[in-house]
């Protein structure tokens, strides 16, 4: 929301819509003021809202005479212009008009089909993680250069031994893994490995590679079988996918609305 | 930035299944959730998040609610409130939002009221000031926290009842919000709130949590200090067992902050100034298993004027030390031994050994306690302790806003912390029930991985093979107590392992504090495993040399040049009397690295001057282990 242009545009909503309003709500040249039935009762339900009671009939009067005064200065502000330079006054009414729009965005249901198309544009956000089973033998390393050496040296000895666990260094993390998503091993070593494990999901299985890095130092592979990640039922990720609809119809519609009200409009920007 | 979901699969191939559903509610589609026979996974979560809901949140200028903030937990991009984008690198697996139940949604109240219905002339100005201008709406917050504090809000804010209806009105849609992003097995959202008890100012605060699902947190209401200015936290308790006798649930508080509660928050006496009883003491206890160790607001472990013998004590303290939240009241040295939970555990032991009951037995987690909606706690992503210090260049050096501007800078925050929790599963039963046994750790933002055995019988030989096994098997994790079974010393199994996204680790170090022949309390810290023990050795009097420093200050950068990876060792106590009550938690080091306000400087050029620290230190706490000579 730093982009003048936008200010500027809202700014010029803010305007107009003060004009609109005023313009089907009171006229400012009257100098007639009618409380009917009807306002007495929005007055009074607005204090009973506030006040979790109703008003006594002093209050009651209270709230009119108030309610006169407000509208006498309210016209009288207008007569003399002062709204239309007041910044107060331009926030105010538009957080209100963006109140409105999403208070009516916010009572929408979605049916079925709806979910099921945005679930299908996105799958991959949706689908369980794709699975890991591997071994790996840790080597701790800052030195890259050591460390290329280091993983050369213990790939050949894991070439000729079955106790391959003997040669990683001790790290408090699983030497064997089984099935576990990709998610997990990502928290367990780190992104980078299991962005790097995922560049290996076709490689050879069952025998050694590597060294793939990550937060600890590198790590020698074996893996063993990889499950792709398994495509998504509506079913199993309703809720997710109805949240991400809620927050996107939100955002949506509120671009909506403004967007009706700027297409009204003939906007012309001079920049100095 | 990365997306990462995390999908659990595990429960295709579960085992048993978690009781979810009873009672504890959430959406699963249908999908067991598999829990682990003992604990194998650590899930960090933030239990201290306030949204536009929070009467201090909304005046500071947060405009995000609940839904953003689980979005954002959850790993989704959300738009801050000042217009930048943002999206955690890591979601977090589990939050609490824990909205002030204190004059709930009241300041948007204020904001969105017809100006007509406003009687009260100080909610009109209020009312005024805050459509006038971001800053005027932060005076208000400032106006409002102080006032809270005093006693002294108007009545129309006071009064519950009048709330009543406001309050739940916001409660139903927010737990349905909960409700809605809680998917077991994959992210936990908690229902809570925060209970914002500060006599004069002096933060008595408590985030309340509970196990529960909508169907019970719906049965009440947050309970709220604001409406009686003799609040006693007793009240809380009484509403936390009533909605345990009510709907068969289950509630915790986590208190906050005692670092500015000058002194009151672990007091060795009862609340009437008289011996704390043993029933107030267990009362306690039972309510308050664990405390909120370290958030943007300070840490709350320990400070050198307490642990004077301790060089890494004052992480954190800077500011706060000076006086109560508001900075109505100053701090008095007496005051420090209320303040600081590592004196709290050591006043649990003296108490215990007088009334048989220990009120302090807490196991310790780091949160937030932002008021942006968004729970970051790293140095490179701090939002800011609320949108009126959301990133720029200014908020290092400007005044704080809390209360009067005396001596507190921005740049004495901290950039947050989280709670690490060992748990069976990522549920709300799970991760609750965890909590309730204080198997649990904070850190200061790092997703370090931690863990603390206690037995006897523990040997190097233990490390070289399943040591959580063994750990649960032959003694008792972090939180527990030590079972009186062992002859000689109790040892300790401790593992650390670094954030792999993170710094690597300086030192490990067991602090242990006891009460003495004479009931006097003690606390002593052993370097008990560190980083190039080939060139740092322990000096006589058991200090260890620094690890040294790779900060690059102008760039905001650190390089794992030094430090470990990981940390691992079996201890056992070398001052051990068996005669004498005692407990056992674990400080873990990273190497130094820049804090927050480095890359303020980097990013917006903030100017920093010479009394900022620049780099620190960043640390876990895990909970005791306790040792009882009668148990």
């Amino acid at each position: 929301m730093r982009e003048p242009l936008l200010h500027f545009l809202v700014a010029g909503l803010a305007v107009f819509l003060f004009f609109a309003w005023r313009g089907y709500d009171i006229d400012p040249a009257s100098r007639r003021i009618i409380i009917d039935e009807a306002q007495v009762s929005r007055l009074g339900k607005g204090f009973e809202n506030n006040f979790q009671r109703r008003p006594t009939a002093r209050e009651l009067d209270g709230l009119i005479r108030d309610y006169i005064k407000e509208e006498i200065y309210y016209r009288e502000a207008l007569r003399l212009g002062l709204d239309s330079d007041d910044p107060v006054i331009r926030r105010r009414m538009r957080s209100k008009m963006e109140f409105l729009a999403r208070a009516k965005a916010e009572s929408a249901k979605p049916d079925d089909k709806a979910l099921q198309e945005l679930l299908d544009r996105n799958p991959g956000k949706y689908a369980s993680d794709s699975r890991y089973s591997f071994d790996q033998v840790y080597l701790s390393a800052f030195d890259p250069e050591i460390a290329g050496a280091k993983a050369e040296a213990v790939l050949a000895k894991l070439k000729n031994t079955s106790d391959w666990q003997s040669l990683s260094e001790p790290l408090s993390v699983p030497s064997r893994l089984d099935d576990t998503p990709r998610g997990d091993l990502a928290k367990i070593f780190g992104q980078q490995f299991a962005d790097e494990l995922t560049q290996l999901s076709d490689a050879p299985k069952d025998q050694w590679l590597g060294p793939i890095g990550s937060g600890f130092g590198i790590h020698l592979l074996r893996i063993r079988k990889v499950t792709a990640a398994a495509k998504p039922k509506l079913s199993d990720v309703r809720q997710m996918v109805e949240n991400d609809w809620r927050a996107a119809t939100l955002e949506a519609r509120e671009a909506k609305a403004y967007q009706t009200l700027l297409d009204g409009y003939d906007v012309k920007i001079t920049k100095p | 930035m990365r997306i990462s979901i995390v999908i659990s699969l595990m429960a295709l191939t579960a085992t048993g299944c978690s009781k979810e559903g009873g009672g504890t509610g959430g959406k699963s589609s249908g999908v067991a959730v598999k829990e682990t026979a003992y604990p194998e996974n650590v899930y960090f979560g933030d239990t201290h998040l306030h949204t536009a809901n929070s009467v201090d949140a909304f005046g500071f200028g947060v405009r995000l609610g609940p839904e953003e903030a689980l979005r954002f937990a959850s790993g989704e991009k959300v738009m801050s409130t000042t217009g930048v984008p943002a999206k955690l690198d890591r979601p977090l697996d589990f939050l609490v939002i824990a909205d002030h139940s204190d004059g709930l949604g009241v300041t948007k109240r204020i904001y969105d009221a017809p100006r007509l219905l406003l009687r009260d002339p100080l909610l009109r100005r209020w009312h005024d000031m805050m459509h006038e201008s971001p800053e005027g709406s932060q005076r208000v917050t400032a106006e409002l926290i102080d006032r809270a504090a005093k006693g002294t809000l108007p009545p129309a804010m006071r009064n519950p009842e009048n709330q009543k209806e406001n309050s739940q009105k916001i409660w139903t849609s927010h737990t349905a919000i909960v409700e809605r992003y809680n998917q077991p097995g994959k992210f936990t959202a908690f229902m809570g709130f925060e209970y914002t008890l500060m006599p004069g100012g002096n933060n008595l605060h408590r985030v309340v949590m509970t196990r529960d699902g909508k169907d019970r947190a719906d049965q009440i209401l947050p309970f709220s200090a604001l409406g009686d200015d003799d609040g006693k936290v007793e009240q809380l308790w009484d509403y936390m067992e009533a909605y345990a006798k009510k709907t068969g649930g289950k509630m915790l508080a986590i208190p906050h902050n005692s670092n500015v509660s000058n002194g009151l928050m672990f007091e060795l006496t009862g609340p009437d100034g008289g011996p704390m009883s043993a029933a107030y003491a267990r009362k306690r206890a039972r309510h308050e298993p664990i405390v909120e160790v370290t958030q943007i607001k300070g840490d709350s472990e320990s400070h050198p004027f307490l642990s004077r013998n301790d060089e890494f004590a004052g992480f954190g303290d800077a500011g706060w030390e000076l006086g109560n939240l508001t900075m109505a009241i100053a701090k008095k040295d007496s005051d420090f031994a209320g303040e600081y939970v590592r004196e709290a555990l050591k006043r649990g032991l003296a108490i215990e050994a007088k009334t048989g009951v220990n009120p302090y037995k807490l196991g310790m987690i780091g949160s937030t306690d932002s008021h942006t909606a968004l729970a970051t706690a790293d140095e490179n992503n701090f939002f800011g302790k609320h949108t009126g210090n959301e990133p720029n260049g200014k908020r290092a050096i400007a005044a704080q806003n809390l209360g009067t501007r005396e001596g507190r800078f921005g740049w004495q925050y901290l950039a947050g912390g989280y709670a690490a929790v060992w748990a069976t599963a990522n549920t709300r039963a799970a991760i609750f029930d965890a909590m309730i046994r204080r198997e649990v750790y904070a850190t200061t933002g790092p997703r370090m991985k931690v863990r603390l055995f206690g037995g006897w019988d523990f040997a190097d030989a233990d490390l070289k093979g399943d040591y959580v096994k063994a750990g649960y098997a032959r003694g008792v994790p972090m939180g527990g107590d030590l079972r009186q079974t062992g002859k000689g010393a109790p040892s300790f199994i401790v593992t650390a392992l670094k954030d792999p996204l993170g710094a690597n680790l300086d030192r490990v170090q067991i602090v242990k504090g006891w009460t003495d022949r004479n009931g006097k309390t003690q606390e002593k810290i052993f370097n008990i495993a560190w980083s190039s023990p080939e060139t740092r050795k322990l000096g006589r009097d058991g200090k260890l040399a620094a690890v040294g420093n790779t900060v690059n200050i102008a760039k905001a950068s650190y390089t794992n040049s030094i430090g470990a990876a990981e940390l691992r060792t079996v201890w056992r106590d070398p001052e051990f009397n068996p005669d004498l009550r005692a407990f056992y938690y674990v400080r873990i080091l990273e190497i130094p690295t820049p804090r927050w306000v480095l890359f303020d400087a980097l990013r917006y050029g903030a100017k920093l001057t010479r009394d900022i620290e620049l780099i620190a230190q960043e640390r876990a706490y895990t909970s005791p282990i306790w040792y009882n000579p009668k148990a």
